[in-house]
């Protein structure tokens, strides 16, 4: 019997207006030309969004643009047009997703015909970042130039300290620090170059204040989905979190978690939970999810599972937390920022023979939003949040218990890759292994 | 020492075959052996340091059985057939390992290294992916590291003099190299592709010196051949990252080319440029590895023009082309490759601007579809013949 495919019901109407950031996000890429503005393409978290907004230039955020096409399921007549370029299926969706639409936009000299949301403006620069985590963060702009040759390209970098069992990475954590500094210096005198202003530092800084207390206001209001039943899952959050990804130094990013915040403690005031009868607690443990089948969460909820909490775009930290020291540089402070929200992990892996950060991270989740089991899902296209999925899995079950999990697999944009009924097979298989668990559980604990 | 019963050419066959055999010599006469990934570990470092620096290779002709249990199939198909070949036992000889930073499939699985196999010693050398000024600084504070690890490990310092004696010795094997590539430049080429291949795989398995030796007595063999004679056959460039089996060679030769030169990560990237000998030798090592070493994981932001630029990234390859008088290129990409995936489009126009054909060809690290490649390769050959 085929399945009836539902919309995903949001369980915050907060989440409902996080689509709107998005689509305001792309139009302000659009109307920038009118308003004399610059637009640079960019990449999620690369500690570069506060300086541009500083300098009045517009971000278009091409992880944005391409999760949109994919979310519309319109996302192969562009895949196709990079593919026919020679760029291979098996590379970064999102980047070949929007190269295809670069190629087709400059082959017609206007936004090709049905793009969804309007698609993007043509960019002046590109702004790329050599993270430690994403080839595509270099390859892309470089790929993209090739299309749209005028645009120059700048590139930067955010490294951390690689994690090592046995030595104490505060050794190395202020060399990584000034590098990014540095880097972010360099892109300041990019920007200037290329808007013709100088950077007002003074606004920089009251950027970097108002993304802090973004930081802690986005924790606050995420930490309150801990609650039984949690008012919030990551069916949601995979919407929530657009404010964050994509306006963090804007005051409406921090209202709008503001008035998420207010939003679930009135359904926690009330008891109102993601459903009606919560059964099992996820974690979402790695992985983009496919934007193309986000329905899939609300396959979960059906069945009484939901996932107050996730590991994907909670790209945030309360400041207190990170310990972050001192400084008047508002650079140096990104810098700092980013660096510990990777390396604030480490001292508590150590703390546990043979685990690893990430799985401290997924660990701590479970304990603290009173979890049964972890999710994962493995993109085939996207190595960056993707390799080393299976790893975590195992390093979770030897350092920590046997917990349940489950891996799916599929993309973030290609949909060829996927398979809903073998997909929801395997959700129901996982299902099964949960309610054995329970069972086991109650049994231990009615005693003899 | 190398074995001098044995012709160069026949010695450098019988590493090729027997991979990290001499390593396994060495070990057993108290050595340390370290294994390494990439044309961007500094291998100067490794030998000031006393140790056998080893290249990790897989085999493709060896199916992955049982490294899918440790990393996604999305991961580099080099990359899992080596960690295959190593969860397997096969380098179980190492001391240690070094795992510079030089894309995703590296950088995302260097826990699963660490944690699954156990080695005594393991660094991730953590390169930035640019080459500006901060990012010299940076590398040559994290060379610095890098040498403290070594020497912890060790028990012993590396010394000025010990990292120079390393980095003339390392320039010179690759000089002696470049000059047996020399020989590829005639009509017939004095040493065939898969000759070639031997040698280069042959020479990252051992100590420098002995590497030398062995490109020394390989040369002065191919130099004393009589030319050769015969009917023009094409000219053959390969292109691509860590190719380092003579499968594809051979359907490249099979089909009646001659295969002279490449652009390869264990090939003509490791030794066409030098650390400077004089100066600030961490600095030396830094600039080579992040400005002169061409490889797609470095940006290059270079010229003022895009096409400035492009003549920044792919200028060797014309370069070469020219050099050895090369008539089509074989772009041979593994699948799941961002770095050298993203490239295609530019690379190839590049070359194909300066009236050279290219073929594109995305495959495995495996020998299971040698048959379609070679199909392809036969007809982009008859397309050349025109």
């Amino acid at each position: 019997m085929s399945e009836i495919r539902k919309p995903r019901a949001l369980a915050t109407q907060a989440a409902g207006k996080a689509g709107k950031f998005g689509r305001a996000n792309l139009a302000a890429t659009l109307k920038a030309k009118e308003e004399g503005k610059k637009v640079a393409y960019m990449y999620i978290n690369n500690g570069q969004d506060e300086i541009v907004r500083a300098m009045d230039i517009v971000p278009a955020w091409s992880e944005n643009f391409a999760g949109v096409c994919s979310a519309k399921r319109d996302a192969e007549k562009f895949l196709q047009k990079a593919e026919a370029e020679n760029f291979s299926r098996s590379l970064c969706t999102y980047a070949t997703c929007t190269i295809g639409f670069d190629i087709w936009r400059e082959e017609l000299g206007e936004i090709p015909p049905n793009t969804p949301w309007g698609g993007m403006g043509r960019p002046d620069m590109i702004i790329g970042s050599a993270q430690q985590l994403c080839d595509p963060r270099i390859k892309w702009p470089q790929a993209t130039q090739h299309y749209l040759r005028d645009v120059p390209v700048w590139m930067g970098t955010m490294y951390y300290p690689p994690w090592d069992q046995i030595s104490d990475h505060r050794d190395q954590e202020e060399l990584y620090v000034k590098y990014a500094t540095e880097e972010l210096r360099a892109l300041v005198r990019f920007c200037e170059q290329h808007t013709g202003k100088k950077m007002d530092w003074d606004r920089l800084e009251a950027i970097v204040n108002l993304s802090d207390r973004t930081w802690d206001v986005f924790i606050d209001t995420y930490e309150l989905r801990m609650a039984i039943p949690t008012p919030m899952d990551t069916g949601d959050a995979m919407n929530t979190m657009v404010p964050l990804t994509f306006n963090l130094g804007t005051q409406e990013a921090y209202d709008f978690y503001k008035e998420l915040y207010d939003e679930l403690k009135e359904k926690i005031a009330l008891k109102k939970g993601v459903t009606e009868n919560e059964k099992y607690r996820l974690v979402w443990g790695a992985g983009l999810p496919s934007w193309f089948a986000l329905s899939d969460f609300q396959y979960f909820n059906d069945k009484g599972a939901v996932f107050p909490v996730e590991t994907t775009y909670r790209n945030a930290e309360k400041i207190e937390r990170l310990d972050l020291p001192k400084t008047n540089d508002p650079l140096e402070h990104i810098a700092w920022r980013w660096v510990r929200i990777w390396t604030h992990w480490y001292d508590k892996a150590r703390k546990r023979p043979g685990s690893l950060p990430k799985v401290e991270r997924i660990i701590e989740y479970l304990e603290d939003y009173h979890c049964d089991g972890v999710v994962f899902h493995c993109a085939y296209s996207c190595r960056s949040w993707h390799a080393g999925i299976i790893q975590q899995e195992q390093v979770l079950k030897k350092a920590y218990g046997d917990v349940p999990t489950l891996i799916m697999e599929g993309d973030i944009v290609d949909i060829s890759s996927y398979n809903e009924v073998d997909t929801h097979n395997r959700i129901d298989a996982f299902m099964e292994t949960l309610g054995a668990m329970k069972r086991k559980e109650r049994a231990n604990s009615a005693g003899p | 020492m190398a074995d001098e019963q044995l012709s160069g050419l026949a010695t450098a066959a019988k590493y090729y075959s027997d991979y990290g055999s001499r390593a396994r010599e060495l070990k057993s006469m108290g050595k340390k052996v370290i294994g390494y990934f990439s044309s961007l570990c500094p291998v100067e470092i490794l030998t000031a340091a006393g140790v056998v620096p080893v290249r990790m290779k897989g085999n493709v002709s060896e199916a992955i059985t049982r490294a899918d249990a440790y990393m996604e199939t999305m991961i580099c198909p080099f990359v899992r057939n080596v960690f295959d070949a190593a969860i397997k036992g096969k380098y179980r000889y190492l001391d240690g390992m070094v795992m510079p930073h030089q894309c995703d499939s590296l950088d995302r699985t260097s826990d699963i290294w660490d944690y699954n196999l156990g080695f005594q010693y393991y660094h991730f050398l953590n390169y930035p992916h640019l080459a500006d000024d901060p990012s010299i600084e940076f590398t040559n504070e994290i060379l610095r590291i890098f040498i403290g690890t070594l020497e912890k490990f060790t028990g012993r310092n590396i010394t000025d003099q010990a990292l120079a004696d390393a980095v003339r010795a390392h320039n010179n094997n690759r000089r002696v190299m470049r000059e047996l590539y020399g020989l590829r430049k005639e009509d017939v080429p004095r040493i065939s592709g898969a000759e070639m291949m031997q040698v280069l795989i042959a020479a990252v398995s051992l100590p420098v010196d002995e590497s030398t030796a062995l490109i020394r007595r390989v040369t002065e063999e191919v130099t004393n051949r009589a030319p050769g004679f015969s009917a023009k056959k094409a000219r053959i460039m390969l292109v691509g990252d860590q190719i380092d089996d003579i499968a594809i060679v051979n359907a490249i030769e099979g089909t009646g080319a001659h295969l002279v030169m490449d652009d390869l990560s264990v090939g003509s990237k490791m030794y066409w440029d030098d650390v400077a000998e004089t100066g600030d030798l961490i600095q030396g090592i830094t600039d080579r590895y992040l400005n002169k070493l061409k490889i797609p994981t470095t940006f290059v932001s270079a010229g003022n023009t895009y096409e400035e630029n492009l003549e920044a990234r792919f200028g060797h390859v014309k370069s070469h082309i020219k050099d050895f008088n090369v008539d089509g290129v074989i772009l041979f990409i593994y699948k799941y490759c961002d770095p050298y995936g993203f490239e295609v489009p530019a690379i190839k126009s590049y070359i194909e601007s300066v009236g050279t054909p290219v073929i594109y060809i995305e495959d495995e690290y495996s020998t299971s579809s040698l048959g379609r490649v070679k199909t392809r390769i036969e007809a982009f050959l008859e397309m050349i013949a025109g």
